[in-house]
């Protein structure tokens, strides 16, 4: 599989992203003389309505996608798995209950949760974090306890109790280590999920508040000058498709490093 | 058999607004031997007659970005509702050049300071619903109006009325509480019929005036219909807010006309559109800033000063308005009667601006932090934006508050704000100085909604009303409005133009001073339809 390419995307976005401090960008500067100006050599991607560069506000912009999607993933991966693992190691009611709490989330359709809840707490990048934290374990929760079910009465959690470990130390040391490779491939495709959203919240307004860039109030903005001025959605457009391809690309390959029954049965077949 | 040619034809029925095809089939088959080269012929026959027998549609479709809030003119106070009511009701006083009060429906005699006699004009139109109009009509709608039960938004600057009364059937006979030379100019509210009034007839719902165009349906809130009187011309308003859309449906024809409410870049576009015809005219829309005086950091006269300098509305208005705007120093453009050609205002100085506020006692470390409210009306984000990064280049810290335009406004007149932006539209008269600055024009009162207060700048509008003389009192509110540019209530920004662009194949649009919808009187369609609009309002159901 040649994966030159999507990890060649994702390093650059996060290298931008992370490093944007070493480049003097000027994503808020506005020069009233260059509203509007196409792509030219000394602008590679022109300017925007008020006369700030585009590409300085695409990276400004990788960083909030890229601080977005990274806190979302976290917060969704912790929360979901430490919920996921203890429901189903402590069983009994408190899986029940658990189990028709996930359900009634899974109910909700994501996104339009997500709307919900930024609306309801206001808009901010903070607050979309949270938003799409809260909407995001759910998935991670569910693939958790399904893998603890299956490993809860494997020997070694066996031995571990009968030596008198206290659940904790057997949660800790003896099953999310094993499960640990599902969750890792959730993630990254939580990460091309989380970057979607943030750009679909920050295309609602609810996202980043101007004049903080984000590729979603970039397309948002642009949709307006589409018939004069298409670079402003074009351009982000693009950079958002190539990172959420590459990443779900890299996710797929990781599933198929990490998956152990798909290369059992491609060893064996 | 054979179908020859020339049967086809007498079979084709005549032009008619319901086509029926399979009508026309059916008869077209009787005593015909069937087959299946006939059942070709006959299906081509109707796909042939089907596609064209529909009926030219001749409504002229007008693209709004707002629709009318409220077609009762005792209760408008929106600008569309203000320009389509114009077209439906006829008004006692109209403006002409120079913003002057002129005669509309009556000419006015000033029998004593106190005491206006209108004298009701010969012809004058009739209601829509056939009834003349009378003085016992003007009457019952100003009563209407002063009737504290009709809370009428109007009814503040009309309270000055102590009687009406109608010695004939033609005249109209209005006294005032107190001498005001300016009283013919507040007589612009359309006149509702007595009858109707008295009945508590829902003119919002199914306006009934005497204007050149009468009202024929709302299907629903994004669609209103009117017919021309003179020839039955029928006019479609319908409402698109987004200005990309408005662009488009103007290129494909869905819409044939439209006026102002589009960002500066869409006009420069469609202008250059083979199909489109642009029209523009000076407007007198006054946009400015306003300031809370109340507030510790805007009600300090030196930073209001330091805002007027930090700002380029020079550069502003070349770039970001494409030069569709004038920089303006005062409420009223230069060729009003009352207005001011000679203030000279506050040029773009940064420097001098970071002197004020060094002066005020900020500095580097100690900016002044002001919230800047605006609507969400993506252009006067933008404008916000460019002034927020202005006004940060001199070192004021600006935040800005986007809210929907009810919760803005509403926060505006009820005075919970620092700085905002916003402007008069439509403004003629120059008591608008009394309402919007005066000490005792507090809202609900007026709209002082920043709680300015000047003794001088009272007594200078006080002055100028009760003036009988238009020179003296020309002079007077000179002098007031240089001392408001000096006192920076409001930091003046410019007055933006009015332009109507037009499809080509309508004709005969004038852009109004104001940007008022009265052109449509005059527009019609480039080359005679073949079916004239009279014809088709005898058409439509």
């Amino acid at each position: 599989m040649r994966l030159w390419l999507p990890f060649s995307i994702i390093a650059a976005w996060a290298f931008l992203a992370i490093f944007n401090f070493m480049f003097s960008l000027t994503p808020d500067a506005i020069d009233l003389t260059n509203i509007l100006s196409p792509p030219s050599p000394e602008h590679w991607l022109g300017h925007d309505e008020l006369g700030r560069p585009v590409a300085d506000r695409l990276i400004s912009g990788a960083h909030t996608s890229f601080f977005v999607s990274l806190c979302v993933v976290a917060l969704g991966v912790s929360l979901g798995s430490l919920l996921g693992v203890s429901s189903a190691y402590l069983s009994g009611w408190v899986d029940a209950g658990f189990v028709r709490i996930v359900d009634i989330m899974l109910a909700f359709p994501g996104l339009l949760l997500a709307i919900a809840l930024a609306g309801a707490l206001g808009p901010g990048i903070g607050n979309v974090i949270l938003a799409l934290g809260i909407v995001g374990w759910v998935g991670y929760a569910r693939l958790a306890r399904g893998q603890v079910l299956a490993l809860k009465h494997a020997d070694h959690v066996l031995a571990a109790q009968a030596i008198g470990a206290p659940p904790w130390r057997i949660i800790l040391r003896h099953l999310l280590p094993l499960i640990m490779a599902p969750l890792i491939v959730e993630a990254s495709f939580g990460v091309a999920g989380a970057i979607i959203a943030e750009a679909g919240l920050s295309f609602l307004g609810l996202g980043v508040q101007p004049p903080a860039a984000s590729w979603g109030s970039m397309i948002r903005d642009g949709t307006r000058y589409m018939l004069v001025a298409p670079h402003l959605v074009v351009f982000p457009g693009l950079t958002l498709m190539a990172v959420v391809l590459a990443a779900n690309m890299l996710g797929d390959w990781l599933r198929d490093r990490l998956d152990v029954k798909e290369q059992t049965s491609r060893g064996g077949s | 058999m054979r179908i020859s040619f020339q049967e086809h034809r007498d079979l084709r029925p005549n032009r008619s607004l319901v086509c029926s095809p399979i009508g026309s089939a059916k008869r077209m088959l009787h005593g015909f031997q069937l087959n299946w080269r006939l059942w070709l012929m006959v299906l081509g026959l109707i796909s042939i007659v089907g596609c064209t027998e529909s009926l030219p549609d001749y409504t002229l479709r007008f693209g709004l970005a707002n629709s009318p809030t409220n077609l009762d003119p005792r209760y408008a106070t929106d600008a569309t509702s203000a320009r389509l009511n114009r077209l439906l009701y006829s008004r006692l006083v109209d403006f002409g050049e120079g913003t002057i009060p002129i005669p509309a429906l009556a000419t006015w005699r000033e029998l004593s300071p106190i005491h206006y006699r209108f004298d009701l004009q010969e012809p004058r139109p009739l209601f829509h619903n056939g009834a003349r109009l009378s003085a016992n009509d003007v009457k019952a709608t100003y009563a209407s109006i002063l009737n504290p039960a009709t809370a009428s938004p109007h009814r503040g600057i009309l309270q000055i009325i102590t009687r009406i009364d109608t010695p004939t059937e033609n005249t109209v006979d209005f006294f005032l509480k107190q001498p005001d030379s300016l009283f013919p100019g507040y007589l612009v509210i359309g006149i509702l019929p007595a009858n109707l009034i008295a009945k508590g007839h829902p003119f919002h719902d199914h306006p009934i005036g005497s204007g050149p165009f009468q009202f024929l349906e709302r299907p629903d809130d994004t669609r209103l219909v009117i017919e021309r009187r003179a020839d039955g011309q029928r006019i479609e308003f319908v409402r698109i807010p987004d200005p990309t859309v408005r662009t488009l449906k103007l290129l494909a024809n869905e819409i044939h006309l439209l006026q102002n409410d589009l960002p500066p870049e869409l006009v420069t576009y469609l202008s250059t559109h083979k199909g489109i015809t642009l029209q523009q005219r000076q407007g007198a829309n006054f946009a400015y800033l306003g300031f809370n005086q109340l507030d510790p950091v805007v009600g300090q006269e030196l930073v209001r000063k330091a805002i007027a300098h930090a700002i380029d509305r020079e550069h502003i208005i070349q770039f970001v308005l494409r030069g569709r705007a004038r920089v303006a120093q005062t409420l009223f453009p230069p060729e009003h009667w009352a207005g001011h050609a000679s203030l000279s205002g506050y040029a773009y100085d940064p420097e001098e601006a970071k002197r004020l506020l060094k002066e005020a006692g900020y500095d580097h470390d100690h900016r002044p932090t002001i919230t800047y409210k605006t609507s969400t009306d993506p252009f006067r984000l933008r404008l916000a934006t460019i002034i927020q990064y202005q006004l940060d280049q001199v070192g004021i810290d600006v935040s800005i508050q986007s809210h929907d335009w009810g919760t803005f406004y509403g926060d505006i007149k009820s005075g919970r704000f620092q700085m905002y932006s916003l402007a008069w539209v439509g403004v003629k008269s120059p008591d608008i100085f009394r309402y919007a600055f005066h000490s005792d024009a507090i809202p609900p009162v007026g709209a002082n909604r920043g709680h300015f207060a000047d003794v001088v700048a009272d007594r200078l509008m006080i002055q100028a009303e009760q003036t009988l003389n238009r020179q003296e009192q020309q002079a007077l509110y000179r002098t007031l409005q240089a001392r408001l540019l000096d006192t920076l209530p409001y930091v003046p920004l410019w007055f933006e133009d009015h332009y109507a662009l037009a499809s080509t194949t309508i004709t005969g649009y004038q852009l109004s001073a104001d940007g008022n919808f009265d052109g449509l009187s005059q527009v019609r369609w480039m080359g005679p339809p073949s079916v004239p609009p009279t014809h088709l309002a005898r058409l439509y159901p």
